[in-house]
């Protein structure tokens, strides 16, 4: 069943599909994921994920404080929105994937194999995250939320991506330097 | 190709600057960990002022390996470095930040947090 699920994921390791991916965004801001996983997937499949409007409704139920939405799109080619949760305690963090994953056998009851988002980090209650396909929710606890600052992360914009072409403009501001330099020291 | 006594970098901010692998965790007398596996290491090199310190044994999740990687659609993956995240016992990532481009198997062997922390995944 797991596996099943994964298997989707590989469809956009080919850069071909990755492209068109891309370009389907573009054509469609906003609301776009759903048009194109329901495109790509077998509409099976896309009936265990969760939509993004479900986690929001879910989330406001459990009283997760500061839910976030942020759409990472751009940044990362594997997951359309990141939900960031915080919750009051270990076992409020527990609850609120618990409430997700219950939310997902509900909208999949009577189905005959049931598709269910992964879970991470269940035992230690700090940082659970659950992976429904392209939306993922990260539910921590207060502290770690501070300490992972991950809305900082996704938000500034990928801070690798500015140096690479940092290093390309240096690269083109130096090689007439040299140049004249050499030239100069000829003349002489 | 992760064997004990492998040394590996490290693609994190936890502090740890080389670590090396002494025992593969999941079924014993296992020779190889590959990119996923769970290693015991330790600490050989440490930055300076950090929580980590030199000679401690912490747990660790190889994220690179120079041994390619092949997947079912015919993609090679091949590294320049060894290069591991160090995690606690619950999984957790020591360091808030990962350096470096990352697999994604990763996220279907459950370390969707590496992956997410990731600057690129390939």
């Amino acid at each position: 069943m797991l596996a099943a699920l994964r298997s989707r994921f590989f469809l956009s390791t080919s850069p071909s599909s990755s492209f068109i991916h891309r370009s389907w965004k573009l054509g469609f801001s906003g609301s776009s994921h759903t048009f194109f996983s329901s495109n790509v997937e077998s509409s099976s499949s896309n009936k265990g994920l969760l939509d993004i409007n479900e986690v929001e409704n879910v989330l406001k139920d459990v009283r997760a404080d500061d839910v976030k939405v942020i759409p990472v799109g751009k940044h990362c080619d594997w997951a359309d929105y990141m939900v960031v949760a915080t919750g009051r305690s270990t076992w409020h963090v527990k609850n609120i994937a618990q409430a997700l994953i219950y939310k997902a056998k509900e909208k999949q009851r009577g189905a005959q194999r049931m598709m269910l988002p992964s879970l991470e980090g269940q035992e230690g209650g700090k940082w659970i995250v659950i992976d429904s396909g392209k939306v993922i929710i990260h539910a921590l606890d207060e502290k770690a939320r501070a300490y992972y600052n991950l809305e900082d992360l996704w938000t500034s914009g990928m801070p690798p991506k500015e140096p690479v072409q940092d290093l390309e403009k240096a690269f083109v501001k130096i090689r007439p330097k040299n140049n004249s330099k050499r030239r100069a020291e000829r003349h002489a | 190709m992760i064997q004990s006594q492998t040394h590996l970098n490290v693609a994190d901010n936890s502090g740890a600057r080389e670590l090396m692998c002494i025992r593969i965790i999941g079924t014993s007398n296992r020779r190889y960990a590959h990119i996923g596996d769970v290693i015991v290491a330790v600490i050989k090199e440490a930055a300076p002022n950090s929580p980590l310190e030199r000679s401690e044994v912490i747990r660790a999740v190889i994220v690179r390996t120079c041994k390619e990687l092949k997947r079912d659609n015919g993609m090679i993956i091949r590294y320049d470095d060894n290069a591991a995240v160090v995690i606690d016992q619950e999984g957790n990532p020591k360091g808030t930040r990962i350096f470096g481009a990352i697999a994604r198997e990763l996220r279907q062997l459950n370390f969707t947090k590496i992956v997410s922390l990731a600057p690129e995944v390939l």
